[in-house]
């Protein structure tokens, strides 16, 4: 009897062993993280009868549409191996979509067709032109309002798309330096804007018969994004406005005078990035501001409401309406936190309901993602800098290994959400610091411009400073500490290792930015108006040379001992490939670790599962062997 | 000597004098071989090591034209005087071999260019033309504007590229990604002393000049482009000699250069440079004196290799001769030996068989006669049984089959008793002896007893008649007990003196004509080591012998 007591309490005791075993981090497989559902761009039609979206199966990706009511759907369209980039309904029965043709030029076919998946015409056949939509709605049951630049790849014409035999008759053309073209809520064209490059001007008209003329000009480093134009006032437009302050806010304008007449929403503390306009209520109904996170700052009482609702359906979670139908009854949400890609919901304002639609990545368990902690700390020229802070789960934040992840550029920043890429890294037992360093978007217009052409000075500085905040913190381990980026952000990881004086042990490129004047010539030629506006960021190529040239990994390559990863797509136009083999060899040259890969990186992120695999993989391989064996 | 040949003795002279000469001839021969295969070598060295002087000297060009050259494409175009200048100065002060650049800062673009290249709708032409270089006087850097042009000659470095240009971008196939290694071939001019090369652009903007030869783009498009032209000094690339022991001179001469007076007393090598300096060519020179040591140098170690070898195969030739000899004496005293031992037993066994006859002969036998003859008898009976006894002692000591009996003697007593009976049978015989600091000590008394008997008897025997004196010490010295004999007889030769304790080994003179085998001296050094003692002995020719022998003390 005893015996048996004895087997039993070692039987038990295997148990607690290997119950405490699970509270180490599974090491999960690469793909689980990237991992999109097969259900994506959900759209519901202006009646609110329908719901459509995008669906995988196999290579093959096809257009859905489905009854709300009855749940039912059908396929509408038949592609093999093509993408559908984009799509949107223009009426109650009928959607156009974009047929991908050449994914690295962005270029596609553009093709209408019924919710029947009947009816199906080709509207335009441009091999070299791109064509973007200005007004979602069709007018007169028959006309789309585009913009393209098939008369002049550098400049964009208006035209109005006849959806029923695909002929484009021009409304309007460009004298050679409008840039965008805004319409009413009519769809009348009233507003655009030029551009010498640096400054831009608003355009004006009280009616498409008169001609356009300035109301007001800025400098390309101020914001002012026009939201929409009041129904009550022709004249005045609702706009996300920095002029004359640092943090944009929300205003409205006087288009007739171009002056601004009051201040809707905003102070010096926060800065407004976006704002929603209810056509059915005529009004603004709230907008949003970037924090650590974004926030909503509700103008209607009744929006206030309806979100009110929202959130006691849906608690603990952040919310995002993605599209909503022209009666403003059914909603179609998007849910997320940090730990959590989340789901896609519909949501009946009326019948206050919601249903799930689908997850958007259902290999993530929440409570194996780890917390993404907004940080900040003050640099050396004591200047505020915003960043987060994901460390692994189940660990004493105490020396860990870090990896930087410097976000791309050059103007951008790095969002409070779910981030494959970070918790993939958190993942695998690295502490994941990113930082908004100078520059980055979100922070006022001050705070953009001080980064311009400090790519190798205070952009490097504001990071370092950073690195070092962990280090005095004791989070950090200073002998462990890599960086990682994108684009830029490779190239601020390029850098940060050949002038860090050691303070990273690796770095890591995906097809990072090595030579900043590769990446000027690369800016497309209808983009060339903005040229001008990229010296200012970036560097002037005749009068910036040295600075231009010392910021830039290639010229660098005799100052770089610690080992890098290199990843690049030989088949991306956009850079010189022959100068990121000539980095590498000059690297081999001086006995520098390097490895170097090549993706066949298609710009689409589902599609591309092998090639992220691949370096992925890579990635996790160099940092374990820089990182981990020390 | 006759009786020796017939022995079997072989003289071995003249064989050692064939093998020593041979060894000679061979020792000289491989000398000679070596000093041969050393020349030949060296020789052979001098024309292939002008290999790792070329390679090694031209490495800084290498260097600059995989590493820096392609360093102009990173500007992409951007490149402007101030940049060209500081970008030159680099190069300049890093490849001593560059002289001069001459920086194109040109254009391609749709509309024809008066000076530059037209091809189709394709123009390439250059904005202004700068010169830098050490020597090159501040106000003639600027060599062309569009405003003075006339420093543009058609047969000009830029319209050799700009045609190779031109001609690769019509062929340019745009479906596919060209090489890198293609690339810079088209975009590069090797050329006598001079480089051309021109920044590589992106691929994208190939295919947009390759759209340009056919039709105008619109708006106009203009591109920027650099192209720089090297100016190569090969008088300026700066010589490595690896082997500074052999190449007593390096020159850097045109490919021509071939001097008259190149006599048979210097050697001669050249090699062509590669790429841009291939009318020069790497001239070697060396005089043969020079070369001689180098080949003197190579020669010594082989020549000492050769040495020590034949050092150890004479060594061995002369370890094997004297064994060879030693074993030869080995034998002779063996042959001795046997000689001696024949004898000793005859002269008994003669007599005895004497006495045997007379006593059979005779009719009768008076007392006397009977008591003389039993004597007779008994003695040389005595005498047989005697050499018999030391012969199986010897055996036995020297094999170590008999056991050390240890018995307390009184050393006075013991000497006392061994001199009683030496002066019984040798009246003649006069002894002295002491005793000091011991009185007795443990040994074994048999052993003792005959290493005395030996001494004495052999005292007795070396002394000339009038000097038969011996005097005996016994000394405990340092807890060792030394005994000395001290005797006034004929003395052993110093050179004898190492070999009075071998086996058989007997000095030829009067004294030992009868009774004696060289077993004695032999027998007491068996004895001593086997009492774990020493036996040594000085000697004076005609003066005198002292044998001192050491034993361990025990009471």
């Amino acid at each position: 009897m005893t015996a048996y007591k004895k087997y039993i309490f070692l039987f038990l005791l295997s148990f607690v062993f290997a119950c405490s075993q699970k509270q180490g981090v599974r090491i999960m497989p690469i793909d689980d993280f990237f991992k999109s559902q097969d259900r994506t761009a959900y759209r519901i039609s202006p009646d609110g009868k329908n719901l459509s979206y995008l669906r995988k199966e196999g290579k093959n990706q096809n257009l859905y549409v489905e009854l709300i009511e009855s749940g039912k759907g059908k396929r509408i369209t038949e592609l093999k191996e093509k993408n559908i980039i984009f799509y949107f309904w223009v009426s109650d029965t009928e959607l156009v979509y974009y047929k991908e043709t050449d994914p690295v030029h962005r270029l596609a076919d553009i093709f209408i067709i019924n919710k029947e998946g009947e009816n199906e015409r080709q509207l335009t056949n441009n091999e070299k032109s791109s064509i973007r939509v200005l007004q979602d709605q069709l007018i007169d049951d028959k006309f789309l309002l585009v913009s393209s630049n098939k008369r002049d790849s550098t400049v964009f014409d208006v035209y109005r798309l006849n959806v029923r035999n695909g002929a484009m008759d021009m409304a309007a053309k460009n004298p050679g330096n409008i840039t965008d073209w805004i319409t009413d809520s009519e769809g009348k064209l009233r507003l655009a804007t030029t551009s010498d490059g640096v400054n831009s001007t608003l355009l004006y008209r009280e009616r498409e018969s008169l001609p356009f003329r300035p109301i007001m000009t800025n400098n390309f480093k101020t914001t002012l994004r026009p939201i929409a134009f009041s129904h009550i006032k022709s004249n005045v437009i609702f706009a996300i406005s920095d002029v004359n302050r640092d943090k944009a806010a929300l205003v409205e304008i006087d288009c007739s005078t171009g002056k601004e007449i009051k201040v809707l929403y905003g102070n010096d503390t926060i800065n407004v990035t976006d704002a929603q306009y209810s056509r059915k209520k005529q009004r603004m109904s709230f907008v949003v501001y970037e924090t650590w996170k974004k926030e909503k700052h509700y103008l209607d009482d009744s929006i206030k409401l309806l979100y009110n609702n929202l959130d006691k359906l849906l608690p603990k979670t952040e919310t995002r309406i993605i599209d909503r139908d022209k009666a403003e009854n059914v909603y179609l949400v998007r849910t997320f936190t940090d730990r959590n890609p989340g789901s896609y919901y519909l949501y009946f304002a009326e019948k206050q309901e919601i249903r799930k639609l689908s997850d958007f990545n259902s290999a993530i368990k929440e409570a194996e993602m780890c917390e993404m902690k907004p940080v900040s700390y003050t640099t050396r020229d004591s200047i505020t800098i915003q960043g987060y802070l994901t460390l692994p789960l189940n660990k004493n934040p105490e020396n860990l290994p870090v990896v930087v992840l410097p976000h791309n550029g050059p103007v951008g920043r790095d969002f409070w959400g779910y981030n494959p890429e970070v918790q993939f890294l958190a993942n695998r037992g690295y502490a994941v610091f990113q930082v908004n360093y100078r520059g980055s978007s979100g922070y006022g217009k001050a705070f953009v411009a001080s980064g311009f052409k400090q790519w190798n000075c205070k952009v490097q500085q504001d990071i370092q400073d950073g690195v070092k905040w962990l280090i005095a913190k004791k989070i950090a381990d200073p002998k462990r500490i890599a960086i990682y980026g994108k684009g830029f952000g490779g190239f601020i990881a390029l850098n940060g290792i050949s002038s860090g004086k050691g303070m990273y042990v690796c770095a890591a490129s995906n097809s990072g930015v090595i030579n900043l004047f590769t990446y000027l010539k690369s800016v497309p030629p209808y983009m060339k108006p903005n040229l001008q506006m990229f010296y200012e960021v970036i560097g002037n190529p005749l009068t910036d040379v040295d600075r231009m040239r010392q910021s830039s990994p290639l010229f660098q390559a005799n100052n770089i001992n610690s080992p890098v990863l290199i990843a690049q797509n030989i088949k991306d136009p956009n850079i010189n490939s022959g100068e990121t083999i000539q980095f590498v060899k000059n690297l081999q040259k001086r006995n520098v670790k390097v490895t170097y890969l090549e993706t066949d990186g298609d710009t689409f992120y589902s599609k591309n599962d092998d090639s992220r695999q691949k370096f992925y993989l890579a990635l996790a391989e160099f940092l374990e062997v820089n990182l981990k064996k020390k | 000597m006759p009786s020796e040949k017939k022995s079997g003795y072989r003289k071995n002279f003249s064989l050692i004098l064939t093998f020593i000469s041979l060894m000679l001839v061979l020792f000289v021969l491989s000398l000679l071989l070596a000093y041969r295969f050393s020349t030949k070598f060296i020789e052979n060295e001098f024309v292939s090591e002008k290999v790792n002087v070329l390679e090694q000297s031209i490495e800084p060009y290498n260097d600059f034209f995989q590493k820096k050259l392609p360093e102009v494409s990173y500007y992409n175009g951007y490149l402007d005087s101030a940049t060209a200048s500081r970008f030159v100065d680099t190069v300049l002060l890093e490849y001593p071999f560059v002289s001069k650049v001459i920086f194109y800062d040109s254009e391609v673009r749709n509309t024809p260019v008066s000076d530059g290249l037209n091809t189709g709708k394709f123009s390439f032409g250059p904005k202004s033309i700068y010169q830098f270089g050490s020597f090159v006087p501040q106000d003639s850097v600027e060599l062309f504007t569009i405003a003075n042009t006339h420093n543009f000659v058609v047969g000009d470095d830029f319209n050799a590229l700009a045609i190779k240009l031109a001609s690769y971008i019509a062929s340019l196939d745009t479906s596919s990604t060209p090489a890198q290694d293609e690339l810079f071939s088209n975009f590069s001019n090797v050329r006598s002393n001079k480089i051309t090369y021109l920044n590589i652009p992106r691929i994208e903007d190939l295919k947009t000049y390759k759209r340009m030869m056919r039709k105008d783009l619109k708006p106009q498009p203009v591109y920027q482009q650099d192209m720089l032209s090297f100016h190569l000094d090969p008088y300026k690339i700066k010589i490595t000699n690896t082997r500074p022991r052999l190449y007593q001179y390096i020159k850097i001469e045109p490919l021509t250069y071939d001097p008259l007076d190149t006599s048979s007393s210097y050697f001669t090598t050249e090699i062509t440079l590669p790429g841009p300096f291939s009318d020069y060519k790497l001239y070697f020179i060396s005089s043969r004196s020079f070369v001689d040591k180098e080949i003197l140098s190579y020669f010594w170690p082989i020549a000492l290799a050769i040495l020590v070898f034949y050092s150890i195969v004479v060594l061995v030739a002369f370890l094997i001769y004297r064994n060879l000899n030693i074993n030869q004496k080995m034998f002779k005293l063996q042959y001795d030996f046997m000689n001696n031992l024949t004898h000793e037993f005859k002269t008994p066994v003669s007599v005895i068989k004497i006495a045997g006859n007379n006593i059979r002969s005779a009719t009768g036998l008076t007392d006397r006669e009977l008591k003389l003859y039993g004597k007779i008898l008994d003695e040389e009976a005595d005498k047989l049984n005697g050499l018999m006894n030391k012969l199986l002692a010897f055996t036995q000591i020297e094999n170590k089959a008999i056991q050390l009996n240890r018995d307390q003697i009184n050393m006075e007593d013991f000497i006392e008793s061994t001199v009683e009976s030496h002066t019984l049978k040798h009246p003649d015989f006069k002894f002295s002896y002491e005793v000091s600091g011991f009185n007795s000590f443990i040994t074994d008394p048999v052993l003792l007893g005959s290493l005395f008997d030996n001494l004495v008897e052999n005292a007795y025997k070396y002394s000339p008649a009038d000097r038969k004196n011996l005097h005996i010490s016994a000394r405990l010295i340092k807890g060792k007990v030394v005994f000395r004999f001290t005797d006034q007889g004929i003395g052993i030769p110093a050179s004898e003196i190492n070999n009075i304790f071998k086996k058989f080994f007997r000095i030829q003179n009067q004294y030992n004509q009868n009774g004696s085998v060289g077993l004695g001296l032999a027998f007491c050094k068996e004895l001593v080591n086997f009492m774990n003692g020493e036996i040594t002995v000085k000697s004076k020719v005609n003066k005198g012998t002292e044998f001192k022998i050491v034993l361990p003390y025990t009471d």
